[in-house]
């Protein structure tokens, strides 16, 4: 088998005619906002009451910035496709990722590309409700700032995002079914990377821990900016994370495409 | 006379006409009955053909569910209580909703992808069989992941309450019947599909009850709790089945017991009012 590389303008030109797709497909956001809004209304309103329940602070977030911190975690991991994992192993269980083999460019670039293209455009709509949802109930973000540096963060995150759940796929490459997997990374995601709890609620060990896992830098690390915490480090460590889940995911797809067979056709 | 003449071959020729309707009613009936039966047993027996990949599959969703009940613990420790809910009482709604979901998703796993089944054009090969559609479609996979909730529901509540053998029969009972809501609810949401040609809203729907039936009705107020109550029934899901197993009233079970029967109808309805509409995709080959 070849090796097939993917140059960066390919990259791009891949991620923008996705973007454009995905906008001219943009009736899917008429349930995806709504949805979007829906939950970050529920979670938030949990987490108001939490905040009330304790003399309007825990764990050093205000009512207010906890809002935002949900706003921003729920925006960066709904931006993405729900059953990408599922999708993408299926493709590879019953052997239609083989038709993508014979293209003269990267399985997996192309894969990525296309995934991040999409997750921008909804990741741009997501973030403007959220945005919006939050000056409705909350007010001004806590610190203006951080919240600009949290759009950037945002879009580390999705790639993080985007290779992570690439490598969980590939799982299918052995073992076939990947809906397994995409429970496991789902959970991980959600209570280790931050969504839908702040580390700071873990005990001390449990919440190091976590911060030193990738999974924070899917939801943990936007949301902690758009909160109003100015810790560029969490971009340094998104950026860390960033290189490493896509060489990660370049390894185990080109160790899986080596192994792959397609019978019938 | 001649009146009652000419009625009376007209009359018994109705009567035998209505008698070999009923008998075709009956058989056709029995020959569903019977499909859906062997359709069953054959989903059971491919899930059963791998027992290391089903216990596996059980044990994964496990894990999965217990990572819920350690995000309660640490959210009760930081928080103590919520609008008269600890942490023991939000680990019953739990408990319920692992159980009904498991019921639901465990042995009827198509219910999840009906919406994406209908726009892909996956029922042709369920409309050539003498089956009810809509049973067959649901019956004809299961889902291992999802038996795993119910082992987890059912020993998170014993577990957790130590009921007496008749709370555990009254919990089966309420776990049934908020079974019987997730899954018309989601058989409604599914068959939306045959008439907006998109799959998003049955996925977004299933996302949507799930989680809106995690958290305790009493910390929503407004239109969300109102909208709990009716447009997505999360409320009935956990909440309302996890105060009738601490504090039982025959009302509230009552009004448990309608919801139910009402979008199990409406589900069923709104599915074959939508066949009517399904366009087929040829996929003859997928029974």
């Amino acid at each position: 088998m070849s090796r097939r590389a993917m140059t960066s303008r390919a990259f791009v030109s891949t991620v923008a005619s996705a973007a454009a797709r995905f906008w001219k497909e943009r009736s899917t956001l008429l349930v995806a906002v709504p949805f979007f809004v829906a939950v970050i209304g529920i979670l938030t309103g949990v987490w108001r009451v939490a905040v009330e329940v304790n003399d309007g602070l825990l764990v050093g977030y205000t009512a207010a910035a906890l809002t935002w911190y949900i706003a921003a975690s729920e925006a960066s991991m709904l931006a993405m496709n729900f059953r990408l994992i599922e999708d993408t192993g299926s493709a590879i269980s019953n052997g239609s990722i083989a038709v993508e083999l014979l293209r003269p460019s990267s399985v997996l670039g192309v894969r990525a590309a296309s995934e991040f293209g999409s997750a921008i455009v909804k990741l741009a709509c997501l973030g403007s409700a959220g945005a919006l949802f939050c000056l409705m109930i909350v007010g001004a973000p806590p610190r203006p700032i951080a919240l600009l540096v949290a759009i950037p963060s945002m879009l580390l995150a999705v790639g993080c995002n985007v290779a992570a759940q690439h490598i969980f796929a590939a799982s299918a490459f052995w073992i076939r079914d990947t809906q397994v997997a995409w429970f496991l990374y789902q959970k991980l995601v959600f209570v280790l990377g931050g969504m839908l709890i702040p580390l700071e609620v873990f005990p001390e060990w449990l919440a190091t821990t976590a911060r030193w896992l990738p999974f924070s830098a899917m939801a943990y690390a936007p949301a902690r900016f758009a909160s109003g915490h100015l810790e560029w480090h969490l971009l340094g460590v998104q950026l860390l994370w960033l290189g490493v889940l896509a060489i990660g995911a370049h390894v185990v797809f080109r160790a899986g495409e080596q192994r792959l067979q397609v019978v019938g056709g | 006379m001649s009146v009652n003449a000419a009625s009376q071959p007209s009359t018994s020729a109705t009567r035998a006409g209505d008698d070999i309707g009923r008998r075709t009613r009956a058989q056709r009936a029995r020959r569903s009955l019977r499909g859906t039966r062997l359709t069953s047993r054959n989903a059971f027996a491919d899930a059963l053909a791998r027992p290391w990949s089903l216990a596996f599959q059980m044990l994964v969703m496990i894990v999965n569910d217990a990572t819920w009940i350690v995000f309660w613990i640490l959210f009760f420790r930081k928080v103590g209580t919520m609008r008269g809910w600890t942490a023991d009482e939000v680990i019953v709604l739990q408990a319920f909703l692992t159980f009904s979901g498991g019921m639901v998703l465990g042995f009827f796993r198509n219910i999840r992808y009906l919406s994406s089944m209908i726009i892909n054009g996956e029922l042709d090969a369920t409309l050539a069989l003498p089956v009810n559609p809509l049973v067959h479609v649901l019956v004809k996979q299961i889902g291992p992941l999802s038996l795993g909730d119910i082992a987890f529901g059912l020993v998170l509540f014993i577990v957790a309450e130590r009921p007496s053998p008749g709370r555990l029969a009254l919990f089966g009972v309420l776990g049934l019947l908020s079974a019987g809501v997730v899954m018309g609810f989601l058989i409604l949401a599914g068959s939306t599909a045959f008439f907006t040609g998109r799959a998003e809203f049955g996925e977004f729907s299933f996302h949507t009850i799930v989680l809106l039936g995690s958290y305790p009705v009493d910390i929503f107020s407004g239109v969300a709790r109102v909208m709990m109550f009716t447009v997505v029934p999360a409320a009935f899901v956990a909440t309302i089945p996890a105060r009738l197993v601490v504090d039982f009233s025959w009302a509230n079970a009552a009004s448990l017991a309608a919801v139910s029967a009402l979008f199990l109808s409406a589900g069923a309805v709104a599915f074959h009012a939508g066949l009517r509409r399904y366009t087929s995709g040829a996929l003859w080959t997928r029974a």
